[in-house]
């Protein structure tokens, strides 16, 4: 609960990263990022391999020294603060336990290193046993845990000294898809339930929008969209992220006027965008669930509500998936078009039909500028 | 951290990297003196020698007693290599394809000249060639030498037997090969770098071999080692040096061959 | 598959009862090398045991005389001192090569191991020689050591016990260092980093996480060490003294100088018991015998 009313707040800052670089050599693996994370807040970092998410975590630890830049955490800077003097908890890919301890002696490590009483320690573990509901394996070693139970006894090892942050390096990656799933869901509660504040670093796009409150999309080293999954996911900051979040057709239209465009020869009702000049190309985004298609029978049936777009297409092949229906089409130009339908709106379409594609102008996006390597799905890493 | 020389604080790698040299040095000392000292031209070891001279390897090759025994340390060392790989080979297959009953244990059985001591090894079959006679022949030489070679080259042709795919060779079968015909065309030349290794490695063991060959050896029949051995107890005479230089120049050679042929095959792999 | 896989062996097994050669498949390979073994090293082998017991009248008169006579104990004492003490101190150098050679395995990590490997296969001979040259009062150490002042008279360093442990020591470092380096480049590095982000400063993760998790390639690099210090002959036997023999040496010189086999035989069956107890412990602590891994397929 406490989670819910603190995303209504504007909470304090707890971490901010200032202009940090990090090079090696030629190779920029993080560009010139700054951020703000919030204190209590759940932040995740996605990006493919290579996007300079987990170069950024680790300057975060302390494992990696920026080559430039600032890391200040409550006002004061992290960047000649050794790791271990952080206080921050870090969960790692690989759970990274110690396989010489057996599970109570690898949560109570950290406490033995921090002034505290024997009975307190006792207290602490005890109660971080019980919190990842292990305490009938204290005495396992590592190498007798299954997957999940090593990434419990992870996380305990990572909160039992209490650290203002706890930071997540793909934590989940190496398990399996139910396993993973059963463990997001735990996590949302236990950072619910602990109020700490998380960073996550995953390449899964799902597993980042299940688990967090604000999103960093890493792309070439620098953050190209940061918001909520809802947001980054409904009006994309760019094409990249666009591209990269989920499913997304493109088209290139050609600006008309304020909030019209032409697209293959045909006029196309658009939101009002400013600053862009008649003629000039503009990349429009449809998500594949805005779009409809229609036979052209059921078209000419049914009117086009105001606000809305029609092209014509050629339907190239009908896939169905269960609970929706996917649908390839191309228009006489070539643009090929993914619809998805969840209804049985598609059911007597057969491939080579001639269909007519609608859309609300106002679930489309509009850029003006764009990389054309960004609209393919994959890209982002060097 | 600890494991990253990168992330290593600037003093522990400057203090890790002296304590290094300091060690690598203690471990190079002995091999370039001994091959500085066969230079010198002192009779007495003195060092830094007073001069240089090849006088010492002019002695030892003019030196008939050194010429033989380093031909009988050559002859011994081929002839255990050859018998060793040949004994080797048909029980490192077994040991690797086999089915049968107390396997490890033969395994353990056949590493166990390895692990018992030279001496007692030396003394056990010294016992056993003075009953019949065939103490200071080549004959002792060569099975005492094959009986610690065999370990060597036993483990090595297991290690290559254990990377080479079998469903390879099954695949040669299914082409139409007999089991022999794909064993010898396929299986063979996959696992030649461990049966060279093993046959360097026996060939080594062979050519560095004291305490065996101090057991076996009589007044005309010793090997090198053997020779330095005998000369060595008398007096410290740079000849012995001279030897010395010629038994780890040898061993380098050997490494350098080893080496090559891994990278070999790890290009070809 | 299975019928695919007919071995070499089946094919000379064949014909004969198919239980038993299924049993015994591919053993009859093993027939030659277990020959030659049984013939050339396990029959002399139990026959110089038995002279232990039997010669010069049966009984365990030898082993008494082992650990009754003082000269005798004190080759027992000698051996195990100079053991440990060479296992100790080569341990303490074999950990910084062996950890270099894991930090920067292309570097002077590189150049370190061709050096380990170097020393390790240059002839025993040749090493113990030139140490013997080294050592000795007019050596080249004794002079340095009087040139800087650190001593006014040469140091006695061969002959005795100092210089067996220097020259043990020295062969001994690479069989460490090849165990522990093993071990440790199979550790997670980022096992250390999470000593590190868990609050321990770098020295303590050195003890408390890395050598911990450095331990198993100690113990099998220090317990191959001392069971191979243990059974060492030339060494010993040239910067030695006759003072102070070891246990190898006793044997030697009790068969060609005494012709004493009895007793012998008796130190060689001490010998090989301390050995193979020793070395049964060696792989146990393996985690995975070369056995083990033979059968794995």
């Amino acid at each position: 609960m406490n989670a819910v009313v603190r995303e209504n707040q504007p909470s304090s800052v707890l971490v901010s990263l200032r202009n940090l670089n990090k090079h090696y050599g030629d190779f920029t693996a993080v560009d010139n990022i700054s951020l703000e994370i919030r204190d209590g807040e759940f932040l995740t970092f996605l990006g493919s391999s290579g996007s300079g998410k987990s170069t950024t975590l680790s300057m975060l630890a302390g494992f990696e020294t920026p080559s430039s830049g600032e890391i200040l955490v409550s006002g004061s800077s992290l960047i000649n603060v050794p790791p271990h003097k952080r206080d921050i908890g870090m969960v790692f890919q690989r759970y990274s336990l110690f396989p010489h301890l057996n599970v109570r002696d690898n949560i109570e490590f950290p406490l033995t290193l921090r002034k505290m009483t024997t009975a307190e320690r006792q207290k602490r573990v005890d109660a971080m046993l019980k919190l990842v509901q292990l305490e009938a394996f204290a005495h396992r070693r590592p190498a007798q845990l299954s997957g999940g139970q090593q990434q419990r006894v992870a996380i305990a090892r990572a909160l039992v000294y209490e650290p203002r942050i706890l930071l997540m390096d793909e934590p989940l990656g190496a398990l399996d898809k139910k396993l993973r799933e059963d463990l997001q869901d735990e996590l949302r509660h236990l950072h619910r339930r602990l109020g700490i504040t998380i960073v996550y670093v995953t390449h899964d796009q799902e597993e980042a929008m299940r688990l967090s409150q604000r999103i960093a999309i890493f792309s070439h080293g620098q953050i190209v969209g940061l918001g909520s999954g809802y947001d980054l996911y409904q009006s994309p900051p760019n094409a990249f992220v666009a591209s990269f979040l989920g499913n997304s057709n493109f088209l290139r239209v050609k600006s008309v006027a304020n909030a019209s465009a032409s697209f293959e020869g045909q006029s196309l009702t658009t939101v009002p965008v400013g600053g862009l000049t008649a003629g000039q190309d503009v990349l429009l985004m449809l998500r594949p669930e805005k779009i409809r298609a229609l036979s052209v029978e059921a078209a000419q049936q049914t009117a086009l509500p105001s606000g809305w777009n029609e092209i014509s297409a050629k339907v190239r092949e009908i896939v169905f998936l269960g609970e929706s229906l996917t649908c390839n089409v191309v228009t006489p130009g070539g643009t090929e078009l993914t619809v998805k339908s969840l209804g049985s709106g598609l059911q007597n379409v057969q491939p080579g039909a001639d269909v007519r594609v609608r859309w609300a102008a106002a679930d489309a996006c509009l850029y003006d500028q764009w990389n054309d390597a960004d609209l393919s799905k994959g890209a982002g890493a060097h | 951290m600890l494991l990253s020389a990168n992330a290593m604080g600037p003093r522990l790698r400057f203090g890790l990297f002296t304590v290094n040299a300091v060690i690598a040095a203690f471990l190079l000392l002995p091999i370039l003196f001994i091959v500085l000292l066969s230079f010198g031209s002192s009779q007495w070891l003195v060092f830094p020698p007073p001069g240089w001279t090849f006088k010492w390897y002019e002695q030892f090759f003019s030196n008939a007693q050194w010429m033989q025994s380093a031909f009988v340390s050559l002859k011994v060392a081929l002839l255990t290599t050859v018998f060793a790989t040949v004994l080797g080979l048909p029980t490192a297959f077994a040991l690797v394809r086999g089915k049968f009953p107390g396997r490890d244990l033969l395994y353990a059985l056949f590493t166990l000249p390895m692990i018992v001591p030279l001496v007692i090894i030396a003394v056990a079959t010294y016992a056993l060639f003075l009953k019949f006679g065939y103490t200071g022949t080549l004959t002792a030489f060569v099975i005492s030498h094959v009986i610690v070679a065999l370990p060597f080259t036993i483990i090595s042709i297991i290690n290559s037997l254990k990377l080479f795919d079998q469903s390879i060779e099954d695949a040669a079968v299914i082409c139409g090969a007999s089991r022999w015909q794909a064993i010898l065309k396929v299986t063979f030349p996959a696992i030649r770098p461990g049966l060279v290794a093993g046959g360097l490695f026996a060939f080594l063991v062979s050519w560095d071999e004291v305490v065996l060959s101090i057991m076996m050896a009589s007044p005309g029949l010793q090997t090198l080692p053997v020779k330095m051995w005998t000369t060595l107890r008398q007096d410290l005479t740079p000849v012995i040096a001279v030897a010395s230089t010629l038994l780890i120049a040898l061993s380098i050679l050997i490494m350098l061959v080893a080496a090559l042929l891994r990278r070999r095959a790890e290009l070809k792999g | 598959m299975t019928a695919l896989r007919t071995t070499l062996v089946d094919t000379a097994t064949s014909g004969k009862a198919r239980l038993a050669s299924d049993r015994w498949r591919g053993a009859p390979y093993l027939l030659p090398a277990l020959i030659f073994l049984g013939l050339f090293f396990l029959a002399p082998l139990i026959g110089l045991l038995l002279r232990g017991i039997l010669e010069p009248t049966p009984g365990l008169s030898n082993y008494a005389q082992l650990f009754a006579n003082s000269a005798y104990s004190k080759v027992l004492f000698n051996t195990f001192a100079v053991a440990g003490l060479v296992t100790l101190i080569s341990l303490l150098l074999a950990f910084p090569l062996a950890w270099a050679i894991t930090l920067v395995p292309r570097g002077w990590g590189r150049a370190l191991l061709g050096i380990v490997l170097l020393s390790m296969w240059t002839s025993l001979l040749a090493r113990t020689y030139s140490w013997l040259v080294l050592l000795q009062a007019s050596g080249v150490i004794n002079k340095v050591l009087m040139a800087f002042g650190v001593i006014d008279q040469p140091l006695e360093m061969v002959h005795n016990l100092t210089g067996v442990v220097i020259g043990m020591t020295y062969i001994m470092i690479p069989f460490i260092v090849l165990p522990l380096q093993a071990t440790m480049s199979a550790i997670d590095p980022m096992v250390l980093q999470a000593g590190s982000i868990c609050g321990a400063s770098p020295w303590r993760n050195f003890f408390r996480v890395f050598i911990p998790l450095c331990r198993p390639g100690i113990f099998s690099g220090a317990l191959m060490v001392f069971v191979m210090s243990l059974g060492y002959y030339v060494t010993p036997a040239l910067l030695g003294g006759a003072q102070n023999m070891m246990l190898p040496e006793f044997i030697v010189q009790q068969v060609q100088s005494f012709l004493n086999w009895g007793v012998a035989s008796a130190a060689a069956a001490l010998l090989i018991v301390i050995t193979l107890a020793l070395f049964y412990v060696y792989l146990k602590l393996q985690p995975e015998s070369p056995a083990a891994s033979a059968t794995a397929r």
